[in-house]
């Protein structure tokens, strides 16, 4: 090792470090992004957090671990059980993000639209989606314990567990699993962007987000449209929680409360109801994780939030957000 | 009445702490402003209390003071809270709603972070063996009690009060208080403080209370549990997060025969609650006494007072 240290391959190694640490943040980045996407399509809409987004990242998470995978372990009510029939990864991917939409929308049935209904104060909708939040995680627990799945390394097929390519003299690793979260992340985001942008669905959507009451006077079933928009948001959440259950595994049920707080930071960084923002924010913050260095990576988890408090008061509108008008 | 006690003294002394936390997060609240930071500020004061207790360099001063290092404590605790929600009350307070609370939930996070892995915090384990003020568990209650009754009587003062009215009114619209002549800003890091402060105590008689402290004692899922008891107890009153906070917090203990699912029925309890009593239980009560008032007064054969 004492001879790597050596002056001319030092600068070297930093470049390597650099790209590195560069593939790493947008591998993870590109999650942060659908998934703050899930929060930022309900705020546009609805102009409230649905804390229950954590919970559905991580019932996706678990979805896909039962469809692909399906071996549970010691503690719950599923203990032993090996789910016979197994669908490829890719397929389980996509029924665990349908039914995590499918998820979504039962959210908003439960925790959003009665509280709509009666007029009552949106402040309670925290409350009450973090109620249905509760409920999700605590029924996963009952079911498979509490206990660490991992996916196994075969569950992509025939892909090697990860490319090397040669860099001046140096390896630079690139997991398949950086390279699939990160193509299915931008794949998603083109056909969301698609969606929103150039269909009529996605119009009457941006008209909701624009004005509920204008749009219901023009003709748009807003009620539809709010559950439309769930359904999208539930299907992101889920989509990313496999994903990131896939590349670190799925440390328990309460896995995605971390990231349900990470993703806040990233909406407020790039713009709370922002589209691009989401998109920017996840990025940014994901590439800020990844420069950590190696010695303080036990304050990783605070780089989020730290730009999170830094954004609020320096542009409190976010990077991309636009500001607020005060009205009288 | 000394088995009753042996059984439920750490219950009663753990519904009387949690009311003074929803009380923290009342305070603000009165102000309009969702501040969901009670947890940081509580895990601050605890701390406080933990490292002063156990650390060698403070052995002089536990020698010298005697039980009097309790008091101390709190006074260090809640003199420390006031300052660090200064700091973070002056430039998050020209946030208004859910930035606010976002930025206090971010504060929360980087704080236990940081306690997480500095060496004074005690890193990961934290910091166990804290000294008792009290041989049992029950005698808690000669602290958390008082405080209480103390807290209670200060809300009740203050709605009463030039500064509460001042509260009211940022609460209700805060440009018509400016255009009034109120200092919004500046009742609004009051608002801040005075419930940082009450955290901070909080946290600083519950280091001895619970024996150990940890970075687990400041986290979101209790910014949204204080939340719970002041929305479910009601937000307008001073007795809602009281009442919120007994009942939600003697739930789990309530629906211990229920064993693993306990806390599945917790979260439909709270959705339900939620969507029921938008106004908290105090709110509903209240409307129910009107209805029967104006229902009394209709029939005219009642006193008023009848179902």
């Amino acid at each position: 090792m004492t001879g790597e240290r050596e002056f001319p391959s030092r600068t070297i190694m930093d470049a390597v470090q650099l790209l590195q640490n560069l593939l790493n943040g947008i591998s993870i980045g590109s999650v942060y992004a659908i998934f703050a996407l899930g929060y930022t399509l309900v705020f546009s809409i609805l102009g409230i957090i649905n804390f229950a987004h954590g919970a559905v990242f991580t019932l996706g998470a678990y979805l896909t671990y039962s469809m692909s995978v399906g071996q549970f372990g010691i503690s719950g009510l599923l203990a032993g059980l090996q789910i016979p029939y197994q669908f490829s990864f890719s397929l389980s991917l996509l029924l665990g993000a349908v039914l995590s939409g499918a998820a979504g929308v039962l959210v908003e049935r439960l925790a959003f639209r009665p509280l709509r209904s009666r007029g009552a104060d949106p402040l309670l909708a925290l409350v009450s989606s973090l109620g249905v939040a509760l409920v999700t995680v605590n029924v996963i627990q009952y079911l498979v314990g509490s206990e660490n799945y991992s996916f196994p390394a075969d569950v992509y097929g025939d892909l090697p567990p990860a490319f090397m390519f040669h860099f001046g003299g140096k390896m630079v690793v690139i997991r398949t699993v950086q390279v699939i979260i990160f193509s299915v992340s931008m794949l998603i985001l083109a056909l969301l962007g698609y969606l929103i942008n150039f269909t009529r669905t996605g119009k009457a959507l941006r008209a909701v987000a624009e004005n509920a009451a204008t749009a219901s006077l023009l003709g748009i079933n807003v009620d539809r449209f709010i559950l439309y928009t769930f359904f999208l948001s539930g299907f992101l959440g889920g989509m990313a929680g496999s994903l990131v259950g896939t590349s670190f595994g799925i440390a328990g049920p309460y896995f995605g409360v971390a990231y349900g707080l990470k993703g806040l930071a990233v909406i407020v960084m790039g713009g709370l109801g922002s589209v691009p923002g989401a998109v920017v924010g996840g990025l940014v913050i994901g590439l800020a994780e990844a420069f950590v260095p190696a010695d303080y990576s036990a304050y990783k988890d605070a780089v989020a939030f730290a730009f999170l408090f830094a954004v609020l008061l320096v542009r409190p509108q976010g990077l991309l957000g636009r500001a607020q008008i005060q009205k009288v | 009445m000394e088995e009753f006690l042996q059984n439920y003294g750490f219950l009663l002394v753990t519904l009387v702490q949690q009311s003074l936390l929803a009380l923290s997060l009342y305070f603000p609240l009165t102000a309009g402003q969702l501040s969901l930071a009670a947890p940081g500020f509580y895990s601050l004061g605890g701390y406080i209390a933990a490292i002063m207790a156990t650390a060698d360099y403070f052995a002089p001063w536990r020698d010298a003071l005697g039980w009097a290092i309790f008091p101390l404590e709190w006074l260090i605790a809640a003199i420390a809270s006031a300052l660090l929600a200064f700091l973070v009350g002056i430039p998050a307070l020209r946030l208004r709603g859910i930035y606010l609370a976002l930025a206090t939930i971010a504060f929360v996070e980087i704080l236990r972070v940081l306690c997480l892995n500095l060496d004074i915090t005690g890193g990961a384990v934290g910091i166990f063996g804290i000294p008792q003020l009290f041989e049992s568990r029950w005698g808690y209650i000669w602290t958390f009690g008082p405080l209480l009754a103390a807290t209670l009587f200060f809300g009740y003062r203050l709605d009463r009060s030039r500064v509460g009215r001042a509260f009211k009114a940022i609460r209700e619209d805060e440009l018509a208080a400016g255009a009034m002549g109120i200092d919004a800003t500046r009742y609004k890091v009051l608002a801040f403080v005075i419930g940082a402060v009450l955290a901070g105590i909080v946290g600083a008689m519950s280091a001895p209370f619970l024996n150990t402290w940890n970075a687990r004692q400041g986290t979101f899922d209790a910014s949204i549990s204080y939340l719970a008891y002041v929305l479910i107890g009601g937000g307008r009153s001073l007795w809602g997060p009281v009442l919120g906070a007994v009942l939600l917090a003697s739930l789990p203990e309530l629906l211990r025969p229920l064993k693993d699912a306990r806390l599945i029925i917790n979260g439909v309890l709270l959705v339900i609650a939620t969507v029921y009593l938008p106004q908290g239980i105090v709110g509903a009560l209240h409307r129910l006494k009107q209805i029967a008032l104006s229902r009394g007064a209709a029939a005219r054969g009642g006193d008023g007072r009848h179902p």
